[in-house]
């Protein structure tokens, strides 16, 4: 096993990791390895589409960014670190801009921002309907002027090296050699992305499989509200691929088989005339809503067919081609290459998809884990932004932010701390116990053993059966249940392929053991929370309300190894904003306050 | 159901690669990558391919398709009634499968330095740089390159001559150089007048014709050709050493 | 481990795409001969003798379809030419970009007024 020496370790080559990786490169120290299971350039940040929110216009304030995050996250978010990302947001995406970002532009030069779902005022950066994508690659290509930065591009991270309750490395699998690699580090950037590849209509790449989630959690870091899974109202039918929410900001409505705008009907009326879409009415009111208002026209036998799935429709033909090409040019290409609509003719069919993953790996305001020198930034990560329900183009934000933060604390951690032991004995260990662990995988010809494509499938089907849009007690039972029975077969799990070189099949089996572990996670928060919150609905009789008395609390769910998995409550930071009301359309105008005019919402992507 | 041909490549149990049929099952919408991962998941677990986002944007699912360069991922099997043959990506060495090195394309990218590169006199960085929409417009469709590498894979001088910088770097750095707030096209010229820069290129244009971005690296490429051109002119009366290859 | 598939000779034959760029550079070879041709007339022009002889050669109906082929694969060169120069060579007047096709357009008006400037001076004398 080879053995490399850094100051920090960052697993992870998105928008979190690389902007944790140039904020520790800037910080000090001479060494940063950066760890991918893919290209950066291909990680998942890539198909963010909307933008990225921070106060800009001379109309806006931080309070009100902080008031629509906070009552868009149904009052779960740690208010705290809302302060501190509303305040530290627009200079993250200034610097975006230092760094050659392609920001849309007004006629004089200066940023343009867009209006977004639950946001009181235009607020939202943008490049086109690709900003995940331009931010990806500026990041990428910005870190190729730092020496210090190594990248190990196509190596599979598999474990933690931790001693004492301090982290002190991370081992991986070079996907090319087959070979394990120790990467010491006195600290850890876990930058990971989500989990949403673990329901089966989805708008993520295959590869959010919450891996980073899974390697933390076994090493006991809770993880927290994972029980708050967004869906977006806008995915093509079939693929789940994602329509943005800027198309809704700009304009675009949704109507039912009848063509009727049917979220008037849903408390977020009443209807805005075509071409005045309005902040935080229809059809820019918070994602929960309009994936909620969907389940009930389904329900109700209102939604038309598009091949086997049943959508409603995202008219954008009033804003006329030349708009359309302008602002929504990869909207344009995904709806005539996937589902062959040209916009500007005819509506697009969608339906909710699942998006984000609120919850991921706790971390405290700085971003550092329970154990030391372990940090988390982005998707995996639960620093308690986003509450329980994400405010639309918070993420792109959050990545720059936090991402930061936790690059500059793990390099000052790294030069300040006393490094870890020698550890040759803990690094042989662990080498040996993943050498075995992977030639057991690779053992063939046993009868009886399953495999992982079937393993996978069980799970898509059981999380979108029983933790779905709308959830109860029965169903989150027999789905816990489920993911506890796949996870004790995936002990027992065999791989059809036993080469050493690009072995895609053992990588897609390994994410599919942290796919189980996060599963496990989410079904147990979502069963023990017996309430309505955000993206979390329950259909059970006591539980159709937000319950601030019992549930005012963040989940945490600890790793019990082979044992089911053990969940606490922790307390939510709400010392600036007191739980109000989460009012859209009407009536939430008129009303003050904090909070009061809470919103959530789309997000990037 | 029909069938489809992949070129195989298992290092640790042949040098030969070879060709193997599959039966997948169609639609109308099923995709290339689609039958690929059909494949993987229900006929033969050892098949190898990259891929992520499934929407053409994160450029991992690069592959030939009946010897043209495609996205897996956004080219349907409903386009070839007869024979569909999947192979990987040209002119890159071949790892296993479907599964190319594109060391020497990132390597390639990297050479150009492409970021911006602020002059001395750039303004307080607290604030953003202000540029027209008009000023974009001159770069706009250079930047929209998702580093796929299909028109390495189309273009017969790479193919010769892997030493060549490529359509997608060049695209880059011309996307940097035509970037109003960049200083930085004094450093990105030397690499791209050397022998294995722009003028390596002779305007095959098949690169633009396989982007799936509609980037037209090969206008990239030759109008680097004219700020060659430019530079060199300009290095030549003020009497330095033309060329700077291998800088 | 990694094996990597050499470009043999014939790789233009694969795609019509390739063969296009192949017959657009093989354009070189009749207009070379063309070429050749008047540089022998040039030369010719000091000895009647010769020049009687190239005017033979000229007639020669072997030379005239080369020359013929001259003509028309230099259209076919111009017109993958004049069809790349738009994207070479884009064209800005103030924040707007001339359109390709009128580029396309001007050059072919350009070839026009040159063969009509020399069907006037060979056909009418250079008299109206």
């Amino acid at each position: 096993m080879q053995v490399h020496t850094f100051d920090v370790v960052v697993v992870g080559g998105g928008g979190a990791g690389l902007r944790a990786a140039i904020a520790a490169a800037e910080t000090g120290g001479n060494a940063v390895g950066l760890v991918s299971k893919v290209y950066p350039m291909r990680s998942h940040t890539v198909a963010a589409e909307g933008g990225a929110a921070a106060v800009t216009r001379g109309d806006d304030s931080l309070q009100s960014h902080f008031d629509d995050t906070v009552a868009g996250g149904d009052w779960l978010a740690e208010q705290g670190v809302v302060d501190y990302f509303v305040r530290h947001a627009h200079a993250e995406l200034v610097q975006m801009e230092r760094w050659g970002c392609p920001w849309s532009r007004q006629a004089s030069g200066d940023v343009q921002v867009r209006r977004f779902g639950g946001m009181k005022t235009e607020r939202t950066w943008f490049a086109a309907d690709k900003t995940g994508f331009h931010m990806l690659h500026t990041l990428y290509q910005t870190s190729l002027k730092y020496p210090q930065i190594q990248r190990f591009d196509e190596y599979f991270v598999l474990d933690l090296l931790v001693e004492d309750n301090q982290a002190c490395g991370v081992i991986a699998l070079e996907i090319s050699s087959g070979e394990l690699h120790l990467l010491r580090a006195k600290s850890v950037i876990m930058a990971t992305g989500g989990a949403g590849r673990l329901f089966r209509f989805n708008t993520n790449g295959g590869i959010v499989t919450g891996d980073g989630m899974a390697i933390a959690y076994r090493r006991g870091v809770a993880l927290r509200d994972m029980e708050f899974v967004q869906y977006h109202p806008t995915g093509l039918p079939g693929s789940g691929i994602l329509i943005t929410e800027a198309s809704r900001g700009e304009g675009g409505v949704l109507t039912n088989k009848d063509g009727y705008r049917y979220l008037q009907d849903y408390g977020l009326g009443p209807e805005t005339p075509l071409g005045e879409p309005q902040n935080k009415y229809m059809e820019l009111g918070p994602r929960d809503k309009l994936s909620q208002a969907f389940w009930h026209e389904q329900q109700a036998g209102r939604t038309g067919k598009h091949g086997d799935s049943d959508v409603v429709y995202l008219d954008l033909r009033h804003l006329g081609e030349a708009y359309l090409q302008e602002r929504l040019p990869f909207i344009c290409e995904l709806a005539k290459a996937y589902v062959n609509v040209d916009p500007a003719k005819s509506p697009i069919p969608i339906r909710p998809a699942v998006h984000y993953t609120m919850g991921g790996i706790e971390t405290n305001a700085d971003c550092e884990t329970s154990i030391r020198g372990l940090f988390a930034a982005g998707e995996c990560a639960s620093v308690g932004l986003h509450g329980a329900n994400r405010l639309g183009s918070n993420s792109l934000t959050e990545l720059l932010v936090f991402g930061h933060l936790a690059g500059k604390k793990a390099m000052q951690r790294a030069l300040g701390d006393s490094p870890c032991k020698d550890g040759a004995e803990s690094i042989r260990q662990l080498g040996s116990q993943w050498q075995e662990r992977l030639e057991s995988m690779m053992r063939g010809g046993e009868p009886g053993r399953p495999r992982w494509p079937e393993l996978k499938a069980e799970l898509l089907k059981v999380m979108e059966e029983g933790c779905g849009i709308y959830r109860d007690e029965a169903g989150l039972t027999q789905a816990l249940q489920s993911i506890r029975g796949l996870r004790e077969r995936y002990e027992r799990v065999q791989l059809g392929d036993q080469s050493q070189i690009y072995n895609t099949d053992l990588l897609h089996c390994l994410e599919l053991g942290c796919s189980l572990d996060v599963a496990e996670a989410t079904c147990l928060a979502a069963l023990q929370r017996r309430e309505s919150r955000g993206a979390h609905q329950r259909l059970d009789d006591s539980c159709q309300q937000r319950n601030d008395q019992q549930y005012l609390k963040h989940s945490q769910v600890f790793y019990q190894g082979a044992a089911p998995a053990r969940l606490e409550w922790q307390d939510v930071d709400t010392h600036l904003s007191a739980p109000g009301e989460r009012h859209y359309g009407s009536k939430g105008s008129g009303l003050k306050g904090s909070g009061a005019e809470g919103s959530d919402g789309g997000q990037h992507a | 159901m029909r069938s489809i041909q992949v070129l195989r490549y298992l290092p640790e149990e042949s040098p030969q690669p070879f060709l193997q049929s599959f039966q997948v099952p169609v639609t109308d919408s099923t995709s290339v990558l689609d039958a690929l991962n059909y494949i993987k998941e229900s006929l033969d677990p050892t098949l190898s391919f990259r891929w992520s986002c499934r929407m053409a944007i994160c450029g991992s699912c690069g592959v030939m398709v009946n010897g043209i360069p495609k996205l897996g991922c956004k080219d349907f099997l409903r386009n070839y009634p007869n024979d569909l043959i999947i192979e990987p990506l040209a002119h890159l060495p071949v790892e296993r499968d479907l599964v190319v090195n594109m060391d020497s394309f990132l390597r390639h990218l990297e050479a150009v330095k492409p970021y911006l590169i602020e002059g001395k006199n750039a303004a307080d960085s607290s604030q953003p740089n202000r540029q027209t929409p008009a000023q974009m417009a001159r770069y706009q469709q250079f930047a929209n390159c998702i580093n796929c590498g299909l028109c390495y894979a189309a273009c017969p001088q790479f193919g010769l001559n892997p030493e060549f910088t490529g359509p997608a770097a060049i695209a880059l750095a011309h996307r940097y150089n035509l970037d109003s707030r960049d200083s930085g096209k004094a450093q990105r010229m030397a690499p791209l007048n050397s022998k294995n820069g722009v003028w390596s290129c002779t305007f095959v244009g098949f690169c633009s014709e396989v982007c799936p971005k509609g980037v037209d690296p090969a206008a990239a490429v030759n109008q680097g050709k004219v700020e060659s051109a430019k530079s060199m002119l300009i290095q030549l009366f003020s009497g330095r050493a033309i060329g700077g290859a291998g800088q | 481990m990694s094996y990597k598939p050499q470009l043999t000779g014939s790789w233009w034959l694969k795609h019509r795409f390739f063969k296009a760029y192949m017959l657009r550079e093989a354009t070189v070879i009749p207009l070379a001969f063309l070429l050749c041709s008047l540089l022998a007339g040039a030369f010719s022009l000091q000895d009647p003798e010769r020049f009687q002889h190239w005017q033979a050669f000229m007639s020669n109906p072997l030379v005239i379809l080369v020359h013929t082929l001259a003509l028309t694969t230099s259209l076919y060169h111009a017109a993958t030419f004049f069809v790349l120069f738009p994207r070479v060579m884009p064209i800005r007047v103030g924040n707007y970009q001339l359109p390709a096709r009128y580029l396309v357009l001007a050059q072919w008006g350009a070839v026009w007024l040159v063969v009509a400037l020399f069907i006037w001076l060979f056909a009418f004398g250079g008299q109206s």
